[in-house]
């Protein structure tokens, strides 16, 4: 199979993951569009280095490392990504009707704005545990591989992570989780 | 994994907002990628060792795109050697060269986004004027982006789309001009140009005739209806 095929074949498929990982741990679209598009070309240029692996696996590896160069890149800014309104506003505006119940339709997206500023409270290497553990359902050898750190680590971190998502949630809404 | 752990999960895996890949990132990628594979082609040593050797009579996409792709990057090798007889020279020779550096060298978009809304806020204070721009991605010709061109030494909106992996450009500036469409043939490269009082148009594509005459269609349909 040409690189090419190998490409569109094994890689492409999972773009939608890699650019959710990228959107997470970016501040705005335009970053993760642009990280996603290098991160592609790259994986297109060493696409001889996946050998029967795990292509999405891989593929975020190689989004996961664009992102953190262009963290670091971007270091005098502040580290965290701030909440964002528009979004919030969009996600507030979005799938008005359809006959559900009103009210729980709204108590829907309350959870969703809340959870999602959960993970964006997140310093970034916890937050990517935490997507590639609960969007992508990878186990904790793969996101170790991703990462680049052993076993143990994503463990702690991702322990660390859950308990500070249920400090930030507790406080947010008390009822979301028992 | 503690039940509260299994709690949170379920919580972030239910209510979470997942982030889809924009259509226009997509179109993207695969145009960059079919180029930098085109541009590979012809070095043998590139090629990994036995792998079978490229069957180029059988004529898929891939064979097409590689060889429109390969072509352009000719073109675009030898446009700097072509004689120049007249300076200024025709437009749509200049524009041709345009696009062909843009799908070479890129960007072929300074402002990635399917989205007028973000694409025409984009040229404002970088532009004297305010091109209409509209997202055909209904029609099969999704909006990649916008970047400006310096034509003859004026900023030029230019606003690029795709349409089955080809790549069409489109050029617009002020003119009072009106003009029905008008086709012609540079270099194999297929350049409609129209006016309508307001603003001229000039597309540039490898695309075919039928498909660049219907991308014409579909664009001035949309601004008559503006």
């Amino acid at each position: 199979m040409s690189s090419r095929r190998t490409f569109e074949t094994l890689v492409l498929p999972h773009l939608d993951a890699a650019y959710n990982l990228a959107r997470w741990l970016l501040r705005d679209e335009r970053s993760a569009e642009d990280v996603v598009q290098e991160a592609s070309l790259r994986a297109f240029r060493y696409i001889g280095s996946l050998r029967g692996d795990d292509a999405r696996a891989w593929l975020l590896g190689i989004v996961r490392n664009t992102c953190f160069t262009l963290l670091e890149r971007q270091r005098n800014g502040p580290d965290l990504v701030e909440f964002d309104d528009a979004e919030f506003e969009a996600a507030l505006g979005a799938d008005h009707g359809g006959g559900a119940d009103p009210a729980a339709q709204l108590e829907q997206r309350r959870l969703r704005t809340q959870i999602d500023a959960a993970i964006r409270a997140l310093s970034p290497p916890l937050r990517e545990v935490i997507v590639l553990r609960e969007f992508e359902d990878l186990d904790y050898a793969q996101i170790a591989q991703i990462v680049a750190v052993p076993v143990g680590t994503v463990m702690s971190r991702l322990s660390r992570a859950r308990e500070k998502m249920r400090s930030v949630l507790s406080q947010s809404n008390p009822g979301a989780l028992r | 994994m503690s039940t509260e752990d299994d709690d949170l999960s379920a919580l972030i895996r239910r209510h979470a907002t997942r982030h889809a890949a924009p259509d226009g990132l997509r179109a993207g990628i695969r145009t960059q990628v079919a180029l930098e594979d085109a541009r590979r082609a012809p070095l043998p040593a590139s090629q990994a060792a036995g792998a079978p050797p490229r069957r180029w009579f059988v004529f898929g996409w891939g064979t097409a795109s590689a060889s429109f792709a390969l072509g352009v990057l000719c073109t675009a090798l030898l446009i700097p050697l072509a004689p120049r007889v007249d300076v200024a020279g025709p437009v749509d020779a200049e524009l041709v060269a345009d696009h062909v550096r843009a799908l070479r060298a890129g960007p072929l978009a300074e402002v990635m986004s399917s989205d007028r809304h973000t694409v025409k806020p984009w040229f404002q204070g970088r532009l004297d004027y305010a091109p209409p721009v509209f997202d055909l991605a209904g029609e099969g010709y999704p909006l990649v982006g916008g970047r400006i061109e310096q034509v003859r030494g004026a900023a030029v909106a230019t606003l690029a789309y795709t349409h089955n992996r080809h790549v069409v450009d489109l050029f617009v500036w002020p003119s009072a001009e009106q003009r029905a469409p008008q086709r012609l043939l540079q270099r194999g490269f297929n350049v409609v140009h129209w006016a309508d009082g307001s603003m001229q148009y000039w597309a540039v594509s490898d695309m075919d005739r039928e498909e660049i005459e219907s991308f014409t269609r579909l664009w001035r349909q949309r601004a008559a209806a503006q």
